[in-house]
């Protein structure tokens, strides 16, 4: 999988490769985590299932569209007819911020040939980004881990998805262990880490969250978190340029 | 039948989604300010992330949230700041 023809980029941008050991420092990376993506997937397969979808339906959902709210969102619009355009803007809403986590990723990304950069971003998801974005600004150059990454924790959301589909609701128990606050721990980590290496980002953080919070009951699904991005970027380039 | 193109319709703007950061940036020449743009976008689209989540939980989730970052910026060690969360989000469940 190694291979040269990726060289052609810009002066600016750094020189990635996308090989199967980067897969596989991926995979590895992110396996402990997508232990717990395990019950979110078999919670998606009991609601499927539920909501009329058949066992077949669930699980091609999970594997085709690797979106845990997405999919949980659509299955409200499962009654006939499909109202396909809202469902189609609630989907985009919800997802609007793989737009923002592709930009922030392409400086790695697109130095690859277009059919290695469909492959890498193909299984783009909010936590092999949040691994991989403060690996690759440490000098990785094999976007493989993104897509190492990305693949472990789809394994994880259908092999979930078959065991909810299969009955298997006993894994919804597990809360009690605190398993559930496990993703927003790490996301946490993530950037409680990027802060301890650039202090300058903390004007960012602060103003990107008080605006999620303040902008969740009135903007649509999915957006008060991309007005705190989009706010806490431009803060970014403010305080570099001080 | 329906359900199948759903299906579709859900994964094929998904991966749209996935794909147009990139696409977008394309364009787009990488100067130093928007490098640090994209610095302040990949932090805050997280930490909104959590401040949601944090926002839609209770008073345990938030618990869990700041100790696993206090850990993390004592111990540099995402592990350890995640066990440290879901231990204090385990223990709370169990008194409460």
């Amino acid at each position: 999988m190694v291979s040269s023809d990726d060289a052609a980029q810009g002066a600016e941008h750094p020189v990635t490769i996308l090989t199967a050991r980067g897969v596989w420092r991926g995979i590895k990376r992110l396996l402990p985590i997508s232990v717990f993506v395990i019950p979110f997937g078999s919670a998606f397969g009991v609601a499927a299932v539920d909501a009329g979808m058949t066992p077949i339906q669930a699980f091609a959902m999970s594997a085709l569209a690797f979106s845990g709210a997405a999919q949980f969102a659509s299955l409200d619009f499962l009654v006939q007819p499909v109202a396909f355009w809202s469902l189609g803007l609630v989907v985009m809403a919800l997802n609007a911020r793989h737009v923002i986590m592709g930009a922030a990723i392409s400086p790695w990304v697109n130095p690859l040939s277009p059919a290695k950069r469909v492959l890498a971003l193909a299984w783009l998801s909010d936590p092999n980004f949040a691994d991989s974005q403060p690996t690759f600004k440490a000098g990785e150059r094999d976007v493989g881990v993104l897509l190492g990454g990305g693949l472990v924790l789809w394994g994880a959301w259908i092999l979930g998805t078959v065991i909810g589909v299969a009955g298997g609701t006993l894994l919804g128990q597990l809360e009690s262990y605190g398993t559930d606050v496990l993703m927003a721990c790490f996301f946490a980590a993530v950037v409680a880490g990027q802060l301890g290496k650039d202090r300058r980002l903390a004007l960012s953080v602060v103003v990107a969250s008080f605006l999620a919070i303040v902008t969740l009951n009135w903007l649509p699904v999915g957006w008060n978190v991309i007005l705190g991005a989009i706010a806490g970027g431009l803060l970014a380039v403010w305080r570099g340029v001080e | 039948m329906d359900a199948w193109y759903l299906i579709l319709s859900v994964a094929g703007v998904t991966f749209g989604s996935r794909i147009a950061g990139a696409l977008l940036m394309q364009r787009i020449a990488v100067s130093h300010s928007v490098e640090r743009f994209l610095d302040g976008l990949s932090v805050s689209v997280i930490a909104a992330l959590v401040a949601s989540l944090v926002a839609q939980g209770d008073l345990r989730t938030a618990t869990a949230v700041a100790l696993a970052s206090l850990v993390m910026l004592a111990s540099k060690s995402a592990i350890w700041a995640m066990l440290a969360g879901m231990g204090v989000a385990a223990a709370w469940s169990a008194w409460f």
